[in-house]
């Protein structure tokens, strides 16, 4: 039996929608959003470091 | 209205270069990038800078400005940079030839500042030089960065061809293309 997957062609069109969009951003407008990024990655990097100091600490 | 936290920290660089404690600067790396290709998460600011040498020794120090950035009250160090109003600053030395066209060739650009309105001028590296010192640094991330240049057709080839060749980066630029898989679009 062949497996089915679903079409995703429209998900991936809006994605490459969405990255021309990005690029016509201007400089500023960069800035502020890997700003905004950092941010939000904050956290993650933040557990990150907690994990990775734990490992550590049990070696 | 855009703000940003980095048109302030522009802003401390050019106090910094309007009282002689650095000389013309441009900003390089992945903040430079980010006006021709898709920005992608940075943690610092990396800055090209013209120093003095001192007693004409030949060598340089950045310690003058760590010390002037001290009295402004930027005493904080973090990913190797010091954090000015944000964003950890890293201040590269003008060391060859290259950095040093590449500082006197950049384009002059504005930074919103986190004022609604107000923007900091500043100047940031052309695209031919932001891939010639990816090539010439050759780590997997900047491989990643001319990478997407190419794919973005966001360097102009001609103009990168000649920094290329002007630079002694010709072998380097094959060794990429070889390495990464990709049709040499320069030197063929």
């Amino acid at each position: 039996m062949t497996a089915r997957y679903p079409d995703i062609s429209d998900i991936i069109a809006r994605k490459a929608a969405g990255r021309r969009a990005a690029a016509r951003r201007s400089f500023g407008e960069e800035i502020a959003a890997v700003e905004a990024l950092r941010e939000r990655v904050e956290p993650l990097k933040q557990a990150r470091e907690a994990a990775r100091a734990k490992a550590k600490a049990r070696r | 209205m855009t703000t940003t936290r980095m048109g302030d920290t522009v802003r401390v660089l050019n106090r910094l270069r309007a009282e002689g404690v650095i000389g013309p600067y441009a900003i390089a790396g992945a903040v430079a990038a980010f006006r021709h290709v898709e920005a992608t998460l940075t943690e610092d600011l990396d800055l090209l800078v013209s120093l003095q040498a001192a007693g004409g020794s030949g060598l340089v120090s950045i310690a003058p400005i760590l010390d002037r950035l001290r009295e402004l009250g930027y005493a904080e160090f973090r990913m190797e940079g010091v954090v000015i109003e944000g964003w950890p600053v890293q201040f590269l030395p003008v060391a060859s030839a290259l950095d040093a066209e590449a500082v006197e060739q950049a384009e002059d650009v504005e930074i919103p500042t986190s004022l609604e309105g107000i923007s900091e001028p500043t100047r940031a590296l052309r695209a031919e030089h932001v891939v010639a010192k990816a090539v010439e640094l050759g780590r997997s991330k900047d491989f990643i960065r001319i990478h997407q240049y190419l794919e973005e057709n966001a360097v102009d080839i001609d103009a990168l061809r000649a920094v290329l060749e002007r630079h002694g980066l010709k072998d380097k630029w094959r060794s990429f293309c070889m390495r990464t898989g990709v049709t040499d679009p320069i030197f063929r």
